[in-house]
């Protein structure tokens, strides 16, 4: 028999009708497909049982109910919580991203100690060791007022635990990042005597004038703002927003004011003095309820007529009037202020022109109005015990000048500390702790900061994530991330009514981190004497439960308490009236525009930061969603976009789409122009919260950041940071 | 057509645009709820995967008569005539189909094979093709809900109205007893996260939902809204979509019939 | 298929006539290959195929049943929500086995293993579907009144759990395409591919939504 190519191919035909006649090839057909649409590199989240955590967000001052949905024990998606009197099921962007930021690559994962410039882990044992050791040698060395902590906040039960270690270490140098918080208590509390925050009562307004406030960009609560500013208008309201560029809060208003920046007090001042001039305002309010009426009608009156006030502004004189005359002649107007989301600081005389705008109409502690919402006083925690080095630490003063005869009015002056550790030939600040911050991305003159910084022998850093402030630091000491721990939520900002919040871990903690209050509680008690005896407590979940007494049952089920029948109190002025005039606000410098610094020649534009709520600007990083949902106006591979005037555009010879630089007497940064007919002619805009050096690849060296282009500028009288812009140029790249 | 189980519903939304911020949360709540993929880069929007997209519309005037408009844009589940939309009437794998029942234009990712006819045919942009895998950094895929299935490279995705959320809320009546489903029972993530209220969720052919009594379509006239504030995107198109806009503003009503592809040929520099 | 043999075996037979033995050379050639690709297809395939895994710990629902009150629905329940639990996790099981019951070394060991170390078991799921499918057990216990052996087969009565096999190509177990290898269905709950999901679904009990196929519409079953 001879084997020949016949056989070879009567076997290949053999085996082809076998195989056909066997399961092999539709089986493997079926089997492959159902490979190739399940790649085994595509995830496959685990299924398992759905619940829900009812939570309050702690990642801006909002106050948000929010409801943690969870599988098994992971943390799929926060959404807001249904029924809560903040935001009432709906959430900002970035509250609905959270569980991008629980689950961040960014986390610090442990406690990290510097050694020879790179990080390290560290046990917390020994971190806790190191510090307490390096503290008790400044105090030693009687310098216990060298050490200063830096937060968002300073309330609730965790920045009170903060101040109470410095008070009893020795220190008066807690610091709050500066906003127009600032301003509106110090406000408030010169005119009414109150110690209060502003809450505003949008929702029951009927003509809302805004002077360049975001209220629609992360101003105040923004999903309450968001809420109540339909409910008004629901109603029939009208908004006037006055801003020098048509932010989408202008975009929303029935009418758009374009203002020069910077002007926005003179208008204020310019509608105070038609008002009074007419005579537009709530007589029973003026005489009844108030008193030096006159020195208002005498600032008003001599220097902001209409045509002045146009002449500042940019605005018509008839505009002007027409505006007065609308804001008097609504039922319940309220004038608001403070730049974008709130964070774009302002000036305090500002903020003044304002509230006496409001307080002309009567609006103030009525509804529609401006409230007093009083501080929370629910944290009644017995005096420490203090020994002699505290005692006489605490004396010394304020490293910033905060409370003293310069600025008698502020509580806090963070922008002033970096020129103060840089100034003279000795540091002041000798050891830094930062919590729930990053004034190294977040403060104007970002290059001042971190000069000042570096020469801060002890920075430890109490950030859940590698931002840029814990690059600088000495030690990273992380805590929990929002979702993972407890924590009191003292107010909602802007929320015309007290609320208390709760905010509660919905998953356990991922890494070994530990929560701030936490931190300070094992540091203190590792200084051991007067330090550690003012911290009885065995945890910081314990002290939390004890704090909140009665109220702890009711806000673990529901996340909050409402004081739903609150009433605004009486002015608590020596006249019990509100204040136009008062030797404290007769010290204050006269209302100035405050301009932008820098050279005109050289600087022909002016650069205006601006908000934007697809984008975090405070201390937390935008997690990746945020950045993807940015607008191609915004944002193009790497770089930022400015706004420009299409006729501001064509003198400087730019385009749609030009690359050009834009540079400031601070620094000059790459970026492209985007032709924007919503912006008045001679500025730039450039939104905050881009340019982070730190966290991941999908935030990381994308646009600048404004805070390295401006330059702080001190608000005369108050000292209060006060930079809303700078002088800047544009030029082709 | 659906005797046994009573009616047929026609899922459809109404976007108040007077009330839209155009804060983008609608996005963000979509991207999570669905498992939406991100990229390093992501600033190229015709690469750029996200169900919701709101795009800003100006009315073209100079400074300082210029007004902008915010105009979220989801798919818009077009009927067309009896259920023959413009995707699925191309599509060669019968990866997207019309449901008669809920009115819902479905995408089955697996179906899929890429061949990108349905983004051609659509003419509002929703459908986007998955050119890279997805990726989550590490630690971040435990975020993902186990209720969207996670789309792999090569295939085309598309907003379906969160309709998991559909099952979900059926399982719940089902175990009720219950066959219908209350006014608010299935919502959308976009409309349950909108801060603003801006958008309504609900069954078009219930003369007592929110989205009939708004948008008050003309089942005679292809569905067309009788509400003089109310448009569809490219009406004139015939597409019959089932998500509604209310505007107070004419240019916005008129920007409706062409804005959108507009915003999207804007040349990338 | 036959044609290329007919053509082969008529060219062979042209040559025949010079080589005596060549013709049956070819067929038998012919025969080892079909023999051959049969045996292949048939006993050797399916043993490539499939890898053969025993479950972590032996589990007897027979003698489970006989302890329970409500049948199946006692540890494969609703939750309140409409979903369905599946597969029991630890928490159920410890109600009653934080301690061995018994001698059984299974129980032992899965005390030992898992109960005393809070690990989950983890089970090997003969009827896991792919990423893609939504199956609402709602709609079919609850509403269609469907009872669990129509799908699943009379699992409650085993004594032990049988052999996972586990498809080497798409992961999942040959319970899905089905035990017999060409794929043919005797009983009911004899596979749980999509087309016998679809055969029941174009019966009369649900009506047609889908444009597209005039069947159930897609993400009925999909998600």
């Amino acid at each position: 028999m001879k084997i020949d190519r016949r056989c070879f191919l009567s076997f290949i035909v053999g085996g082809a009708a076998g195989t056909a006649l066997s399961p092999l090839p539709w089986k493997i057909t079926d089997d492959l497909s159902i490979w190739s649409q399940n790649w085994p590199w595509t995830p496959v989240p685990p299924a398992g049982e759905t619940s829900f955590v009812t939570s309050t967000c702690t990642l801006c001052p909002g106050g948000c109910g929010i409801s943690v949905r969870k599988v098994d024990e992971r943390a799929v998606k926060v959404e807001g919580l249904k029924g809560h009197p903040v935001n009432d099921g709906g959430l900002c962007i970035l509250g609905l991203a959270a569980a991008q930021l629980l689950y961040a690559p960014t986390r610090v994962r442990g406690p990290l100690k510097k050694v020879d410039g790179a990080w390290r882990e560290i046990s917390w044992a020994d971190a806790i060791k190191e510090i307490a050791a390096k503290l008790a040698d400044l105090r030693a060395k009687g310098q216990p007022q060298s050490v200063a902590w830096i937060s968002e906040s300073d309330r609730g039960t965790t920045a009170e635990l903060c101040k109470r270690f410095l008070t009893v270490y020795g220190s008066p140098n807690y610091f709050r990042t500066p906003s127009i918080q600032d301003a509106y208590e110090t406000a408030l509390y010169l005119t009414q005597g109150q110690r209060a925050m502003a809450g505003f009562d949008v929702a029951q307004a009927d003509f809302v004038l805004s002077f360049s406030s975001g209220l629609i960009e992360g101003w105040g609560s923004p999903a309450y703002m968001f809420r109540a500013r339909n409910a008004m208008r629901q109603n029939g309201g009208r908004i006037s927003q006055v801003e020098p560029r048509l932010s989408k809060t202008a975009a929303k208003a029935d009418q758009w004011v374009p203002i020069k920046p910077g002007t926005e007090g003179a208008l204020a001042l310019g509608l105070v003095h038609v008002i009074i001039a007419e005579g537009l305002y709530r007589k029973n309010f003026i005489d009844s309820r108030s008193t030096g009426f006159d020195a208002l009608k005498q600032i008003a009156g001599a220097s902001y007529a209409p045509e002045a006030v146009s002449r500042l502004t940019g605005i018509e004189a008839k505009t002007i009037v027409d505006l007065a005359k609308a804001f008097a002649g609504a039922k319940k107007p309220l004038a608001v202020c403070g730049r974008g989301s709130g964070r774009i600081p302002g000036g305090l005389q500002e903020v003044l022109a304002v509230h006496c705008l409001n307080a002309l109409t009567g609006s103030i502690n009525q509804p529609g109005g401006v409230i007093a919402v009083p501080e929370p006083e629910y944290i009644d925690w017995p005096e420490p015990e203090m020994d002699a080095v505290a005692s006489r630490g605490v004396q010394q003063p304020r490293l910033d000048g905060a409370g003293r005869d310069g600025f008698p009015l502020a509580r806090y002056l963070l922008n002033r500390l970096p020129e103060a550790q840089t100034a003279g030939a000795s540091a002041p600040v000798q050891a830094l702790f930062v919590s729930g911050a990053n004034p190294v991305y977040s403060l104007a003159d970002t290059q001042a900061v971190a000069k000042a910084f570096s020469k801060v022998p002890l920075i430890v850093s109490l950030s859940s994530y590698m931002d840029e402030t814990a690059a600088m630091a000495h030690y990273i000491l992380p805590s929990h991330a929002h979702l993972e721990r407890y924590e009191d939520v003292p107010a909602a900002l802007g929320f015309p009514k007290p609320i208390l919040g709760l905010s509660k871990p919905a998953v356990k903690p991922a890494f070994k981190t530990k929560y701030v209050g936490d931190m300070v509680i094992a540091l203190a008690k590792a200084m051991g004497g007067p330090v550690a005896e003012a911290f009885g407590w065995e945890s910081y979940e314990a002290c939390l439960k004890q704090t909140l007494g009665n109220a702890w049952d009711t806000l673990v089920k529901n996340g909050y308490v409402v004081d739903a029948k609150f009433k605004p109190g009486e002015f608590e002025t020596p006249s019990q009236k509100f204040e136009f005039n008062n030797p404290a606000l007769a010290k204050l410098p006269a209302y100035a525009a405050q301009r932008a610094p820098g050279d005109e020649k050289s600087f022909p534009l002016t650069l205006i930061p601006y908000d934007t709520m697809r984008l975090a600007s405070g201390p937390i990083g935008s997690p990746p969603f945020l950045v993807k949902a940015l607008e191609e106006t915004v944002l193009q591979q790497n770089t930022a976009l400015v706004d420009v005037n299409p006729a501001t555009a064509k003198d400087l010879g730019l385009s749609e789409g030009s690359a050009a630089v834009l540079s400031t007497p601070k620094g000059s940064a790459r970026v492209k122009v985007h032709l924007f007919d919503g912006i008045m002619p001679g500025l730039v805009a450039l939104p905050r919260g881009l340019g982070h050096t730190a966290y991941d690849k999908y935030l990381a060296g994308k646009g600048v950041n404004t805070n390295a282009l401006i330059s702080p500028v001190e608000d005369p009288g108050s000292g209060f940071e006060a930079g809303w812009g700078i002088r800047a140029n544009l030029t082709r790249a | 057509m659906d005797q046994q189980n009573g009616n047929t519903k026609k899922y459809g939304m109404v976007i108040d645009l007077d009330k839209c911020t155009g804060c983008g949360a609608c996005m963000v709540a979509c991207m999570a709820e669905n498992n939406v993929p991100f990229r390093e880069d992501d600033t190229d929007k015709l690469l750029s995967v996200s169900w919701m997209r709101v795009y800003r519309l100006g009315n073209g005037k100079p400074f300082p008569q210029v007004e902008e408009c915010y105009l979220p844009r989801p798919c818009q589940q077009c009927e067309g005539h009896a259920g023959h939309s413009p995707c699925v009437s191309v599509c060669p794998a019968t990866a997207t189909d019309y449901d008669m029942r809920t009115g819902i234009v479905s995408q089955i990712p697996t179906r899929c094979f890429g061949c990108r006819y349905c983004m051609a045919a659509c003419p509002y942009h929703v459908r986007q093709f998955n050119w890279w895998d997805p990726i989550w950094p590490d630690g971040m895929e435990r975020m993902l809900n186990p209720n969207v299935s996670v789309r792999m490279r090569g295939v085309v995705e598309k907003c379906g109205f969160c309709f998991h959320r559909y099952q979900l809320a059926t399982d719940k009546a089902y175990l009720d007893g219950r066959r219908e489903l209350e006014e608010g029972e299935y919502q959308t993530a976009c409309a349950q996260a909108c801060p603003a209220g801006a958008i309504l969720f609900g069954d078009l052919n219930n003369p007592t939902h929110a989205v009939h009594k708004i948008a008050q379509p003309d089942s005679t006239h292809g569905g067309r809204p009788r509400n003089p504030k109310a448009f569809r995107l490219l009406e004139r198109l015939g597409t019959n979509p089932k998500v509604y806009y209310l505007s107070s503003k004419e240019w916005v009503r008129k920007a409706g019939d062409n804005q959108v592809q507009r915003t999207e040929q804007t040349p990338k520099a | 298929m036959e044609k290329p043999q007919v053509n082969v075996t008529s060219a062979a037979s042209g040559h025949g006539e010079k080589e005596e033995g060549a013709g049956g050379a070819v067929i038998l050639f012919f025969i080892l290959g079909l023999v051959g690709s049969l045996l292949v297809g048939w006993v050797l395939f399916p043993q490539l195929l499939y890898s053969k895994k025993r479950q972590p710990v032996d589990f007897n629902h027979d003698k489970h049943m006989e302890l329970v009150s409500d049948g199946c629905e006692s540890c494969h329940f609703f939750r309140p929500d409409g979903t369905y639990s599946g597969v029991p996790q630890l928490a159920q099981c410890i109600q009653c086995h934080e301690e061995p019951n018994g001698e059984d070394p299974e129980e032992v060991k899965f005390v030992e293993e898992y109960v005393k170390k809070e690990r989950e078991v983890p089970w090997l799921v003969y009827s896991r579907q792919p990423a893609c499918v939504f199956f609402s057990h709602a709609a079919h216990v609850k509403m269609a009144k469907m009872d669990c052996v129509t799908c699943h087969g009379p699992i409650g009565e085993s004594t032990s759990l049988k052999v996972y096999q586990a498809n080497r190509i798409t992961g999942y177990s040959r319970d899905i395409w089905g035990e017999n290898m060409l794929g043919v269905k005797r009983k009911s709950w004899d596979r749980m591919k999509m087309d016998d999901c679809a055969e029941c679904h174009a019966g009369a009990h649900v009506n047609p939504g889908s444009v597209q196929t005039q069947k159930d519409g897609c993400f009925v079953c999909h998600k």
